[in-house]
């Protein structure tokens, strides 16, 4: 996070400024902005051939931060003005994206963040969403939603971590995607160092740890009625979790406790399916169908939890095999570029072949590991290992950490490479 | 029957509260759709991008949607879990055996309540982490269907964030599920004569509520991985459920249930 480590590592005057400077570039837009609205509405109507007027303003909107690589908060204050400003200007009206000025400088910034969106480091952040915030108190209401439309801006790699005191996490951040965590707050570094503006709205995501610690203060501060967040808060003293965060958790505490369970259903206000089906479950009164009646739902409910978790388990592995998959096509690929490079011609008529053989054998050997792992039996694992050997036994060229394989694996690995170049083909489509 | 209609029908019999939280399958489709089309149309790679950064942030939407709801039932779910433990506390120490106010009629009334609603909790968990998992299946779809109509290398790269979001990390429901089941196990101990008694009585009763939904969820997972035409590496294989006395039970309650209109 980046902008949360900053205020942290070092004193609050570099958030400030950009705080400070921030604040004051919407208060210059209000009266401007609803007369431009008006116009870009017109213009975007008739551009959006394909894509509705809302999705195209707001296509333009993740490339905004996309030209930002570094992720240091620093990095964003230090920007140019203009372009920080100019950012600015499109938030607030995601209209604004196409005005021509903007356009050009924004495709520039498109093109080099499609390709790879979801693993950029956007150094956007939860600035982007206090200021936006800022803004909207400011008085503008376009969007009712517009701190979400930021925040929606791009995910990445939220890996929920235990809420304590927060130094090592302080410490990472910097490297990693920030936004999310921010967003979602599994951290205390959720809660920012923006921690003056009121309306942050990042997500904690709270563990059974921390609960115990939350129910603990309370019953010190004499109960969930007499309990203020304040005092909660204070009594916690968890680093990163803010008033709002334990307001609503004790807020729905308290509904917890004083709704039991039978008439409470799910969180939502409205009467949901599911209280409805509760109270329907008692139609009869003999005491021994309930019972049983229990203990099949019981059965069919484990039966789901464990279906669900191998399933989850199993998507968790495909995509691993695609993944490792994919490192071995590019690890083939260099490869081959050295081969070509490096070697006479007599040589890249004997290698070629057995090239072929290789990658298709890898790419066999990875089907067979998945549809062995299908079957339950793993024997994929030594199979993976016949590339780099292969390679090897071409003579001089740059190795790979050698991994033992039987030579008898590479045999018949060959053998199968004629008859299997549809799944290599499928397995090409889908992998790459 | 495909996907986006198993999607739909599955949101319907479980959880209709819960439908907009669910994955817009068929815009996104559409979306998908339009953009192969307008492919042709689109000059060079500035366009393409736009299209696809398009594409990627309706994804990341749904999946701030997904994070969110998750996160706001499983911060219930932790506190409900606490609250059924202590109560199931309070009423052995009161009402039980060893209780200050030892009372058998009161004992067994409580924990007659107790029991269904620790099993309808337990049901709610699961039902969530399905919700997970339908959502994340219904993503992997949608990619895959991406790359194959755009000829983008999406997928990949794409999937492996979302396999690290919240709402698919379901570590923490997980061992809520199991917690409650240990408890479940140990208060409610299970009697052999109980299992035969009555289950027929049992399955008219039970038709309804939670269980009706997890009943609901757990056929349409098993036809959706029934095998399709597109099945390749990436796909699971079919689904194999050992117990077909509860398989069968399942269905004949599904099925039957799939007629009455409900809202």
């Amino acid at each position: 996070m980046t902008n949360t480590t900053t205020p942290r590592t070092s004193p609050f005057v570099p958030n400030s400024e950009t705080v400070g400077h921030l604040y004051s570039s919407p208060l210059r837009f209000p009266s401007d902005m609803q007369v431009s609205l008006v116009s870009m509405h017109e213009r975007n109507s008739r551009n959006s051939p394909f894509i509705s007027q809302s999705l195209k303003d707001r296509v333009s909107l993740p490339p905004a931060g996309s030209s930002h690589t570094e992720v240091q908060s620093a990095a964003l204050i230090n920007h140019p003005e203009e372009n920080k400003e100019f950012s600015w200007s499109i938030l607030p009206l995601q209209d604004l994206l196409d005005l021509p000025e903007n356009a050009s400088a924004q495709s520039a910034q498109f093109e080099s963040s499609t390709g790879a969106v979801p693993s950029e480091d956007h150094a956007k952040s939860a600035n982007w969403q206090e200021w936006a915030d800022e803004l909207i108190s400011v008085d503008v209401a376009l969007e009712p939603n517009w701190s979400e439309l930021i925040n929606d801006i791009d995910f990445t790699d939220p890996k929920p971590k235990e809420l304590k005191p927060s130094s090592d996490i302080l410490v990472q951040q910097p490297q990693n995607h920030q936004h999310q965590h921010a967003h979602y707050g599994e951290n205390l570094t959720a809660a920012n160092p923006l921690a003056t503006v009121p309306s942050t709205k990042p997500r904690m995501r709270w563990t059974q740890e921390l609960h115990e610690a939350f129910v603990d203060a309370v019953n010190q501060l004499g109960g969930s009625e007499r309990a203020t967040p304040k005092g909660v808060l204070k009594k916690m003293n968890v680093e990163g979790l803010t008033i709002y965060h334990v307001k609503s958790h004790l807020q729905k505490y308290r509904t917890a406790r004083y709704k039991p369970e039978s008439s409470e259903g799910t969180s939502e206000k409205k009467l949901n399916p599911i209280e409805k089906m509760n109270s329907l479950d008692l139609s009869t009164d003999k005491s021994m169908g309930i019972t049983e009646a229990l203990r099949l739902q019981m059965e069919v409910q484990k039966r789901l939890h464990e279906q669900l978790e191998i399933q989850r388990n199993l998507q968790l592995r495909i995509e691993e095999q695609g993944r490792y998959l994919q490192m071995m096509f590019e690890k083939q690929r260099k490869l081959e570029d050295e081969k070509l490079k490096a070697s006479s011609s007599t040589m890249d008529e004997r290698s070629a072949p057995s090239l072929n053989g290789t990658q298709s054998s890898a790419e066999n050997d990875k089907s067979e590991v998945l549809e062995q792992d299908h079957a339950k039996t793993g024997t994929g694992g030594s199979n993976a290992n016949v590339t780099p050997k292969e390679i090897d036994q071409d003579g001089s060229r740059k190795q790979k950490a050698p991994e033992n394989s039987s030579s008898k694996d590479v045999d018949s690995n060959n053998g199968q490479s004629g008859v299997q170049p549809t799944k290599r083909a499928r397995v090409d489509q889908t992998a790459a | 029957m495909k996907f986006g209609k198993r999607l739909k029908q599955q949101i319907q019999e479980t959880l209709p509260g819960w439908g907009d939280k669910f994955l817009s399958y068929k815009e996104l489709k559409k979306l998908v759709r339009l953009t192969s089309s307008a492919l042709p149309l689109l000059n060079g790679s500035f366009e393409y991008g736009k299209a696809e950064a398009e594409f990627v942030y309706l994804l990341n939407n749904e999946i701030d949607k997904f994070n969110a709801f998750f996160m706001e039932q499983e911060e219930d779910f932790i506190i409900r879990h606490k609250e059924l433990q202590q109560r199931i506390q309070s009423v052995i120490s009161t009402w039980g055996p060893n209780g200050s106010q030892h009372s058998e009629v009161d004992y067994k009334e409580e924990m007659g309540k107790i029991r269904k609603d620790i099993v309808n909790f337990h049901g709610e968990m699961v039902l969530l982490e399905n919700y997970s998992n339908v959502n994340y299946t219904g993503l992997a779809k949608i990619l895959k269907k991406y790359d194959k109509r755009t000829g983008g290398l999406l997928r990949l790269p794409f999937i492996q964030k979302v396999l690290k979001q919240p709402f698919f990390t379901t570590d923490l429901i997980s061992k809520l599920v199991k917690e409650c089941e240990s408890t479940i196990d140990a208060v409610f101990p299970v009697e052999e004569k109980e299992r035969t008694k009555e289950r027929r009585e049992a399955i008219t009763v039970g038709g309804e509520g939670i269980f009706r939904n997890t009943v609901a969820a757990l056929v349409t997972m098993k036809e959706i991985r029934s095998g399709s035409s597109t099945h390749s590496h990436f796909s699971l294989p079919p689904l194999n459920l050992p117990d077909s006395e509860l398989m069968s039970i399942a269905t004949q309650l599904s099925n039957s249930h799939s007629l009455i209109n409900t809202t």
